[in-house]
């Protein structure tokens, strides 16, 4: 075991969300702010307890975005301790660890997501999504003219790594077909979601191409949208109104990969292997004791690397394994006969908010409040956020 | 085929201007302007370093030079592009995109077009060789099947 002093020691105490849309024509501020305000109310607290934010977004000063500065002079909250701004697996984890360490004692994460011009035609045409873009700082030269840059920062290698792992393991695409299915059904039962209508394998087979062998079932849905969390002290979660949600263990995951996808390592040593390891050289729950798994599905093929990398089954047998924990009677899945996967419906049915609502969604499960859609007793949920190249999580969730 | 003879740092931002041109990488982009597709190594251990970075990653060396490649290669991994980032660009047939392991290092790659080979011939592992195709009265390179499959 790895020296873990946070174990427990941390809670989720608020959640926020806005509504998901393809077109709500407001700002990233907005809507960030409209996660932020319903995340601290739900919390229970005064907002001037809020002294740490994890904003959105690369740098403190940008403009256009939610980065913490912005948020903290729009929440009016007079006096933080700690700030950054970060997104995908990492954000939750960096402000559970500010809390962990005391450099902060309540911290407000928020993670806003609008549909790029890139995303589709409509989006191009709609001059504040292109101005957006236009000041938004990626902070590389992607897509500036050499080539050879092109997958800095791109989902085409994505793609790639699922035509790489189909032929390694000599499979097809069962368990990306499993895995988008289980989204959309999940995602059929959640009002929220962008996407209602469920689909079928045949769907997912005859579903556009846009990166073979990646069709559009296999990404996910570009909206408008926020998250937003409050995690503070184990011991200050006892006297808020929520029932807390515990951070039992965390990791993140780096590799020597870099920012050029093309040198990936091998399918088993990507940062969600890394970040796997991480939690469970901490944890002391199992896969065993996993309730809910969250596996994060920008592309399917990161939802089937956290499968195998967190040990659901060996590395290429996701296909197999996926099919054999087939629900047919609810279109689901249900790992070793019991535990539910994205259970709101994940990005591909949700909609993409950067792997955030799956916290959003594991909290509110494991209080126990999600009425029709509640899974039973859920105590112990699973979440790996983020990517096989940068920034995945490994988070383990509890609740008495 | 354009020679631009010994070429300064102002012709080598004259000719890039979308690219963030920096004190690590503009050897290579030098070199791609004479048509050379250079890597930097390490001159103490000979390890290959890409991207374009001033120390070796194995024994932390400075002495980084840029040093031409033999072109061989085979490829690593691939998708090919049926809709591309310009959601109002048009593609008559997809755009592959690969990955391409150079023959002088294990897990040494770069990213590349693949020409002169049918889409659905692109295999992985396939042999392939530097080419060079001008797009925008600019050389880049690209990699082409080997003949005869020899790497
Ligand atoms: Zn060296």
């Amino acid at each position: 075991m790895a020296r873990h002093p946070l174990r427990d020691t941390i809670a989720i105490v608020g959640v926020g969300s806005t509504p998901y849309g393809r077109d709500l024509q407001r700002s990233h501020l907005s809507l960030g702010l409209e996660a932020a305000v319903s995340a601290i109310r739900d919390a229970g607290i005064d907002k001037q307890e809020v002294d740490g934010i994890c904003g959105s977004g690369m740098t403190p000063l940008a403009q256009g975005g939610a980065g913490f500065l912005s948020l903290q002079g729009s929440l009016g909250i007079e006096r933080c301790t700690w700030g950054v701004n970060s997104w995908l697996g990492s954000a939750f984890v960096h402000a559970g660890a500010a809390v962990a360490a005391g450099l902060c004692d309540t911290a407000l994460v928020v993670q806003t997501y609008m549909r790029e011009p890139n995303m589709s035609r409509s989006a191009s045409a709609d001059p504040f999504r292109r101005v957006l873009e236009q000041f938004s700082d990626v902070g590389s030269d992607m897509g500036g003219g050499d080539f050879a840059k092109r997958w800095v920062h791109s989902g085409e290698p994505y793609a790639a790594w699922m035509k790489r792992y189909m032929h390694d393991y000599g499979v097809g695409k069962d368990a990306f077909a499993y895995m988008a299915v289980n989204n959309r059904s999940h995602g059929s039962r959640n009002p929220a979601a962008v996407m209602q209508q469920p689909i079928t394998l045949e769907d997912y087979h005859a579903s556009r191409m846009i990166w073979e062998p990646m069709q559009i079932y296999d990404m996910d849905v570009p909206v408008d949208c926020a998250e937003a969390h409050v995690i503070t002290t184990a011991e200050r979660a006892r006297d808020l109104p929520n029932k807390p949600v515990y951070i039992h263990a965390m990791s993140l995951g780096g590799t020597r990969v870099g920012e050029f996808y093309e040198n990936s390592l091998g399918w088993t040593e990507n940062a969600h292997w890394v970040a796997a390891k991480g939690l469970w050289d901490r944890s002391e729950l199992r896969l065993d004791d996993v309730d809910l798994f969250y596996p994060y599905d920008g592309y399917t093929i990161d939802a089937i690397g956290c499968v195998e990398a967190v040990g659901w089954c060996k590395p290429g047998e996701a296909g197999e394994f996926l099919k054999s924990n087939w629900d047919p009677a609810d279109n689901i899945l249900r790992l070793n006969g019991r535990t539910q996967v994205s259970t709101h419906g994940g990005g591909l049915a949700l909609g993409r908010a950067g792997g955030a609502n799956f916290y959003s969604e594991a909290v509110r499960q494991l209080r126990g409040t999600e009425g029709a859609r509640q899974v039973p007793d859920a105590k112990n949920a699973l979440i790996n956020i983020g990517s096989f190249f940068h920034d995945p999580s490994a988070v383990m969730l509890r609740a008495d | 085929m354009r020679n631009y003879g010994p070429i300064d740092d102002v012709t080598v931002f004259e000719l890039y201007p979308g690219i963030q041109l920096t004190r690590d990488n503009i050897e290579h982009y030098r070199a791609l302007a004479e048509q050379k597709l250079v890597i930097n190594r390490c001159g103490d251990c000979g390890y290959w370093i890409y991207p374009h970075r001033p120390m070796c990653p194995e024994c932390w060396s400075l002495k980084v030079k840029p040093e031409e490649i033999s072109g061989f290669g085979t490829v690593f991994m691939f998708t090919l592009l049926y809709q591309l980032r310009d959601p109002k660009s048009h593609i008559m047939e997809p755009v592959p995109v690969a990955a391409v392991e150079l023959a002088e290092q294990k897990g040494l790659r770069y990213l590349s077009r693949i020409v002169n080979c049918a889409p659905e011939d692109i295999a992985h592992d396939m042999p392939v060789r530097l080419t060079w195709i001008e797009i925008g009265n600019m050389e880049w390179p690209a990699f082409e099947p080997v003949p005869g499959g020899l790497g």
